[in-house]
């Protein structure tokens, strides 16, 4: 077995602190009163850089350390690395060191993906070095002054099209329609001309809500997880949470598309495509990357479903009760958190059981 | 004593004939955990070579940027470990050449995939 403890866990904790500091500070935007949270300066920071240290931060790393372990290189690390100490900067208000980091962090995954193309030159690949350069543009615009809201669609674009990538490979197992690889090429120039466009206008925005639309037209008419649905066990759960994501990434080009009409709706917009399109793929995910990334073995079982249920459960309280009753949106909020948490708890105990069965 | 595969064998196979079997059947418990298909179904393995010293597995992966693959290639070591005799040396070889491509698979897991 190929360790890397060191790495791991440094790794390991700097992914949990930029999770933990997003979440902290997305709680105290939602206006959860909890005294933990108040009164206190890094709590405000997280606040103000929510947006950064969960997309940039927390799945930047996640991204990366992912992209690392599959090539196989030892300075790829420096790519979650940097964007972890970025995180950390960001928090004790380092903004320059942070903004140094991030890019940084987003030049290496650039060189890691370049790599990856040279392994094997296929569209998958190509899209997945197209996600890490709209990383580095949001970390670019990020560090040279725009602001976290010019940033924010590149840094959307980060998973997004990671995501669309990784889908796109696996239609390669199908008999794949001959229109599924233009029609996403689309959608991505639509989505990475909106993010361009976005501090321009409405018109922008109206592009990369209406790209997020299409690809979850896209994901629902050619994504194999319609075909896994049917299979058992761990494929079965990665796509019911695959198919719930691309219903909440259809709402979230709804509401980017609303918001672009001036419609109210921005925390629906950011969290039916963070929490409920993003998050739910991380979920989806976890239960196959943790055992490669951290070498530790899960026993999967239908407990799974839980926190899955919890997130898209509280994710409908936040922001469709969060409509009739402000409240709702904070309890939602706060209910998005214990999920996450309940997540947390879930890796934990499976993997405390698959010792326990394969010491017994 | 080798021999070359058998019609019947899914993959190139250079070795003792009575252990190809199973060692076709320990590569087909190796599973890519998102697809519920195995290895050898996906097309992943491209030869197996037992010689007095080692056994030699080359095969794939769909993707360049997999996570899985150390997963992968350590369970190819593991299911191989239990059929072969104790202390064979077990190697796998990860290539990119030639690439993998859907015609690889086998016809079972094309209907399961549509």
């Amino acid at each position: 077995m190929r360790s890397r403890p060191a790495v791991t866990t440094v790794l390991v904790l700097l992914v949990a602190a930029s999770l933990l500091a997003a979440v902290g500070g997305g709680l105290l935007r939602a206006g959860a009163n909890w005294p933990m949270l108040q009164g206190r300066a890094i709590v405000a920071q997280a606040a103000g850089m929510h947006a950064a240290l969960m997309l940039s931060g927390f799945l930047g790393m996640v991204i990366a350390v992912e992209r690392a372990v599959a090539v196989r290189l030892r300075w790829a690390f420096a790519a979650p690395v940097a964007a972890g100490l970025a995180s950390a900067a960001l928090l004790v208000g380092r903004f320059e060191v942070a903004a140094a980091l991030g890019i940084i962090a987003a030049l290496v995954s650039v060189a890691v993906h370049l790599v990856v193309l040279q392994h094997q030159r296929a569209s998958h690949t190509a899209l997945l070095l197209l996600a890490s350069c709209a990383w580095l543009v949001g970390n670019v615009l990020f560090a040279f002054g725009h602001g976290p809201a010019d940033a924010l669609p590149w840094w959307f674009a980060l998973p997004v099209l990671t995501i669309a990538a990784e889908r796109l490979e696996m239609t390669r197992l199908t008999r794949r329609h001959a229109l599924a690889l233009p029609i996403l090429l689309t959608i991505v120039a639509m989505l990475l001309a909106g993010a361009a466009l976005s501090p321009l206008g409405a018109g922008g925005v109206m592009l990369f809500g209406g790209a997020l639309m299409a690809l979850a037209l896209w994901f629902g008419t050619f994504d194999i997880a319609r075909r896994t649905l049917f299979a058992q066990g761990l494929p079965r759960y990665m796509a019911v949470c695959l198919l719930a994501g691309y219903a909440w990434l259809a709402l979230a080009g709804l509401a980017w598309m609303g918001m672009a009409l001036g419609c109210p709706g921005r925390d629906l917009a950011l969290h039916a495509l963070g929490l409920g399109f993003i998050f739910s793929m991380v979920m989806g995910h976890a239960p196959v990357i943790l055992p490669a990334v951290l070498r530790v073995k899960l026993h999967f079982g239908s407990w799974f479903c839980l926190p899955l249920l919890a997130l898209h459960g509280s994710l409908l309280i936040r922001v469709f009760g969060g409509m009739l009753q402000p409240d709702l949106r904070t309890a939602g909020a706060e209910l998005n958190a214990a999920a996450l948490l309940l997540f947390a708890v879930t890796l934990i105990i499976s993997a405390a059981l698959w010792r326990s069965r394969k010491g017994s | 004593m080798n021999t070359e595969a058998s019609p019947a064998c899914p993959f190139p196979y250079r070795g003792p004939p009575e252990l190809q079997k199973s060692i076709v059947s320990a590569l087909k418990l190796v599973v890519d955990p998102e697809v519920a298909l195995s290895i050898v179904d996906l097309g992943l393995v491209y030869g197996v070579e037992i010689d007095a010293e080692k056994a030699r597995v080359t095969m794939t992966m769909t993707s360049a940027a997999c996570p899985v693959t150390d997963v992968i290639t350590e369970d190819v070591e593991a299911e191989l470990e239990r059929v072969l005799p104790a202390g064979s040396w077990i190697e796998v070889d990860l290539v990119w050449e030639p690439a993998w491509t859907p015609e690889l698979m086998s016809d079972s897991a094309r209907r399961f995939m549509g």
